[in-house]
């Protein structure tokens, strides 16, 4: 390198380094500068804290002590700063926390919160902001948030809010705007017309069913705020008597005093029921509340209920039967104008009584005993009971009892429709004396019988004796005259004889009750076939099985001996046949016993069933048989006649109820 | 037969008495009958006598104590309850018959009308009496 490059390089060097000399002078001066200004600053700044550490102290005084939770963020969201209110709503342990508080959005309000986070920056504030926060502990709820940007020297520096828990109020607002809207939703469907004036008459509140009862064609919620002073004049033509409604109503409305249950009577029929309730809140009138109830229908019911119970009212008082009531303790609480006639007593001497004690017998005091215990147990009853009345005289009382009820169905008493029996009774006894007398009568009657019928046999046998002996004592010396003579003195005896017991058979048939048991009536043909003598010439046939029938053996048993001796006895023809038959009609059994027999002339049909009348003067013949043959089916409530031809044969038809 | 049997007839009708003594005089068989018209006769007899009848004989319509009555009586006495007593009447009165089965007879027997009969019926009566075993005193 040359010494001129060295030189060159050298006065270079020195340039530059008096320029870097300058340049570092510069710079000295200028550190100092700023130095100064730090300086400067730094004690600006000491001053701003130390300000703002005044102001901070006053205002922490202030927000420490208000019940509202109060937050100072950043601007970035994170708290800064919280009084213990805001540590109880936002769920935290203490104040000293790190915590972004726009995290605490729930997370459907993130997007509305974020907005109004710029928005509170952008304006410096924001109020009444509601949102729904998560807070630490988890818990929903709802907050009302006032918020202001803080300024530092026109800076914004944090953000401050009040933030009030306002979820129970929420709730109860909800809740109560909820029953407000049943509350008016009830109101607008009460079967009660309802009106609400305010104290100057104009409506405040009213329903469907005014508007109805009134005939106001338009919905409530355009009545509102109508004036009513002049509703009355309008309406009152609506009223049976016009007039009065308008003054009554003015009445009311003048003296501001609760009325209950009046009662209007409409054009068209209806009823209503109207109360009128001012309304005083401080002891000062504010309006006042109509109310109508149509009850034209309860009206109608319960006068129909009075009709009823005039009629029945009547019907008691009227009839012929004593009624009276009695309570539990057997005191007469009640009676009816008959049963002051049966009784003798008058209501006043009756009310309140004891009826046993004042109509009994000692004799009947235990059977009412009994029936009341029975009624209170519930039954209903009618007996027979022997009373006396005012005057002492007996009198027979038919009494139906019945348990009487009160409401709740409990027995309250009792109540006796009474009716005198006393005639009817009488009667009665009389009907039962005359019936014992007319039995002592037959039973003596058929005593008599037997005796007359003993008395009158004795002889016979008497009679029948001596004949003999004296056909004994002189069987030589007798010429066949006389012997023929005592023969038919003999027959003679024997037709007596027969002539007593089938009187005695006759008068004794209707005295004894019949008995009832089945009587198989083919065995009793069987036994007659036995024990009736029947000739080898003549046949008897049943033609159909006989019945059992209900009845008295030995009466049956007559009956049909009567007709089948009847049909031997008349037969003679060579070959005689008799046929029993029956025909099974609905109610009875229609018999039939048929001969070829001597036949009866039709002269005679109606004849011989009358006692006596003996067609053939012939030995075994007394002319009873049919008489007590017909006696029998009569007890039978049966009837006989006869098929008939002389010569040809008989045939008797009789029936016997089943 | 060991002794002849001993008969009270307690009967009011004299044909009657005559009836039964003329049957038993025709049957050649010994029987004491005793005759008593009603039956107050008939109690004093059994009261007096040492000798009480075999059987009894009686009618049931008699004046005084009928036969119904005097039966009463008999059966409530220890002495005379034993005898037996036959029913002889012309009553077929179902009622009667009852009542004195009631109070105790040992037979009923109806008197028929014709002789011929009632000598045959008493005749049988008192065959079936006398074999039997009756009480001794």
């Amino acid at each position: 390198m040359s010494q001129d490059q060295i030189d060159m390089l050298k006065r270079a060097l020195a340039r530059e380094k008096a320029a870097r000399k300058q340049a570092e002078n510069i710079l000295e001066d200028k550190a100092a500068e700023l130095y100064e200004a730090k300086q400067k600053l730094e004690k600006s700044y000491s001053e701003l804290e130390a300000l703002l550490d005044k102001t901070d102290s006053q205002l922490q005084g202030v927000f420490e002590n208000i019940v509202d939770a109060y937050v100072i963020i950043d601007l970035k969201g994170y708290i800064l700063k919280m009084n213990d209110a805001a540590v109880d709503l936002l769920g935290f342990e203490n104040a000293k926390v790190n915590f972004n508080l726009l995290k605490m959005a729930a997370p459907e309000e993130t997007h509305r919160v974020t907005e109004s986070f710029q928005s509170l920056l952008k304006n410096g504030s924001i109020t009444d902001f509601y949102l729904n926060i998560i807070t630490k502990k988890n818990e929903a709820k709802l907050v009302h948030v006032n918020a202001s940007v803080i300024y530092d020297k026109g800076i914004p520096v944090a953000a401050q809010g009040i933030v009030r828990d306002i979820t129970i109020a929420k709730q109860n607002e909800e809740q109560l705007i909820e029953s407000e809207n049943r509350l008016s939703t009830l109101i607008l469907n009460l079967d009660s017309g309802v009106l609400l004036e305010d104290e100057n008459r104009q409506i405040a509140l009213t329903n469907k069913m005014f508007c109805e009862l009134f005939n106001i064609p338009i919905s409530p919620d355009l009545m509102i705020g109508q004036d009513c002073s002049n509703a009355v004049e309008q309406s009152k033509n609506l009223f049976v008597n016009p007039e009065k409604f308008v003054s009554k109503i003015n009445n009311i409305l003048n003296s501001r005093t609760i009325v209950l249950g009046d009662e209007l009577k409409m054009q068209d029929g209806k009823i209503l029921e109207r109360d009128y309730i001012p309304i005083f809140k401080n002891n000062e009138y504010k309006g006042h509340l109509w109310s109508y109830r149509d009850v034209t229908l309860k009206r109608k019911y319960s006068q129909s209920l009075e009709a009823q119970k005039q009629k029945y009212s009547s019907i008691i008082a009227n009839m012929n039967l004593g009624l009276v009531e009695v309570g539990n303790d057997d005191k007469i609480l009640m009676i009816n104008q008959s049963f002051t006639e049966m009784s003798g007593y008058s209501e006043k001497e009756l009310i309140g009584k004891k009826g046993n004690e004042l109509f009994l017998t000692k004799e009947n005091a235990e059977t009412i005993e009994t029936k009341d215990l029975k009624r209170r147990k519930g039954e209903s009853h009618s007996y027979e009971l022997k009373v006396k009345n005012k005057e002492g005289l007996v009198r027979h009382w038919l009494i139906s009892g019945a348990p009487n009820y009160n409401l709740n169905g409990e027995v309250v008493g009792s109540i006796g429709v009474h009716l005198d029996i006393t005639d009817l009774k009488s009667l009665q006894i009389q009907k039962e004396k005359l019936l014992n007398q007319l039995e002592k009568s037959n039973d003596e009657l058929q005593e008599y019988a037997h005796i007359v019928s003993h008395d009158l046999k004795s002889p016979l046998r008497s009679i029948d004796a001596l004949v003999n002996w004296i056909k004994e004592d002189n069987k030589d010396k007798l010429d066949a005259a006389s012997m023929q003579n005592f023969e038919l003195i003999e027959t003679t005896l024997e037709k007596m004889e027969q002539l007593i017991s089938d009187v005695l058979l006759y008068s004794s048939m209707g005295s004894k009750t019949l008995e009832k048991e089945n009587v198989d009536l083919n065995s009793v043909v069987d036994e007659l076939q036995k024990i009736l003598f029947i000739p080898e010439h003549i046949s008897i046939n049943i033609l159909n099985s006989l019945p059992k029938i209900k009845g008295d053996k030995t009466k049956l048993q007559q009956l049909f001996q009567n007709l089948i001796s009847n049909a031997v006895k008349f037969n003679n023809k060579e070959q005689g046949i008799i046929e029993i038959d029956v025909l099974d009609k609905k109610s009875f059994y229609q018999f039939s016993i048929k001969d070829n027999g001597i036949g009866i002339e039709k002269k005679y049909h109606d004849k011989i069933f009358k006692i006596f009348h003996s067609l053939n003067k012939s030995k075994e013949s007394t002319g009873i048989g049919l008489s007590i043959v017909k006696k029998i089916i009569d007890l039978y409530k049966g009837e006989i006649w006869i098929d008939s031809e002389a010569d040809k044969g008989t045939t008797f038809h009789f029936t016997i109820k089943k | 037969m060991k002794n002849n049997l001993k008969v009270l007839l307690i009967e009011d009708d004299m044909i009657e008495v005559m009836k039964l003594n003329r049957v038993v005089a025709s049957l050649n068989l010994k029987y004491n009958i005793v005759e008593a018209n009603n039956g107050e006769e008939a109690l004093k007899i059994l009261e007096e006598k040492d000798e009480l009848p075999d059987i009894i004989l009686l009618d049931l319509n008699m004046p005084k104590i009928n036969g119904m009555e005097f039966l009463s009586i008999i059966k409530k006495e220890e002495r005379l309850r034993h005898i037996p007593a036959i029913i002889l009447t012309t009553s077929n009165n179902q009622k009667d018959l009852l009542e004195c089965y009631k109070l105790g007879i040992a037979g009923y027997v109806l008197k028929p009308l014709k002789y011929e009969e009632y000598v045959s019926k008493i005749e049988k009566l008192l065959a079936y009496w006398s074999i039997n075993e009756l009480k001794q005193i």
